[in-house]
């Protein structure tokens, strides 16, 4: 496995595209116990003023993990990442646009930084997108790795 | 589900809790399979002991997601523009999580009226897991 340096910085996943089926959604829902209606419910959803049911707030994980499927964490080992010690420290969504389901949601996975020592972190930005230019969620995720023995 | 009004909310108050819990190996296995996250850390207990962890350790992301739900009980979600999280403490099966909330700050900024959130997930002995800020645009 390649060592972990600051060289991978702007190394990018390739794009991938992850379409939205409300089937997936609905099992993302039922895992997290999620019952709120809007979620469900065609209807309720746009007797709230939804134009359909929205996706909940961190389903966007599911698109880099179904989108891009086993060659994520490959990529990960080529970036010199160990995942069997990796641990997630952080994520963050900003909110743009929303996504409903049937909807081809473009996404690129970039590394925005490196931070080698005793503890080693990797920080990725993640887009998603409609792949013309409308941006739905900006999302940056940071993953530190645990030396040995810890 | 009624619109968050930035008029209806003070700095220091409380939005609404969730429990959820006890977190079973069940639970880790469906979110596995929803969100296709299938590191077996979350779902192997002899790999995660050969990693030196405990044993099987909850996804993040399925916190995450649980906090998520506390949010939009509370906020629509079209009212979320910011989520973000920062993991504290490995979650465990056997752990009962407690999701709480409080405003931090209202602020105008560009016309939108903002409720500025701190969020905590915490076991039901109160060891801080997770810990989020949120952002809501109130009207």
């Amino acid at each position: 496995m390649a060592e972990l340096s600051k060289d991978i910085v702007g190394r990018k996943m390739e794009p991938f595209t992850f379409t939205v089926e409300r089937g997936k959604v609905k099992e993302f829902l039922n895992a997290i116990g999620e019952t709120n209606a809007i979620y469900h419910d065609v209807n309720a959803a746009k007797a709230a003023g939804y134009a359909d049911t929205p996706i909940p707030l961190t389903f966007q994980t599911a698109f880099t993990f179904w989108g891009y499927g086993d060659k994520f964490w490959s990529d990960l080992d080529s970036f010199g990442i160990d995942t069997k010690r990796l641990l997630h420290m952080k994520e963050e969504y900003t909110y743009l646009e929303p996504i409903y389901p049937g909807t081809t949601v473009s996404c690129q996975v970039e590394v925005i930084d490196v931070k080698v020592g005793k503890m080693n972190m990797v920080t990725f930005k993640n887009t998603y997108s409609d792949g013309k230019g409308k941006i739905f969620i900006e999302a940056e995720m940071a993953i530190v790795i645990r030396p040995e023995g810890m | 589900m009624n619109k968050i009004k930035f008029a209806d909310y003070n700095e220091g108050q409380d939005i609404p809790e969730l429990r959820v819990g006890p977190i079973k190996q069940m639970d880790l296995v469906r979110y596995a399979g929803a969100s296709g996250d299938f590191n077996p850390i979350h779902n192997d207990v002899e790999f995660a002991k050969s990693a030196g962890l405990p044993g099987t350790i909850a996804h993040g992301m399925y916190i995450m997601a649980l906090m998520g739900r506390q949010v939009t009980n509370w906020a629509p979600p079209t009212q979320v523009k910011f989520f973000g999280v920062k993991f504290k403490g490995m979650s465990l099966p056997g752990e009962t999580m407690v999701f709480t909330g409080k405003i931090k700050k209202k602020k105008e900024e560009n016309g939108d009226k903002l409720l500025m959130v701190s969020l905590t997930a915490a076991n039901d002995k109160g060891e801080v897991k997770v810990s989020g800020d949120l952002t809501v645009k109130a009207e």
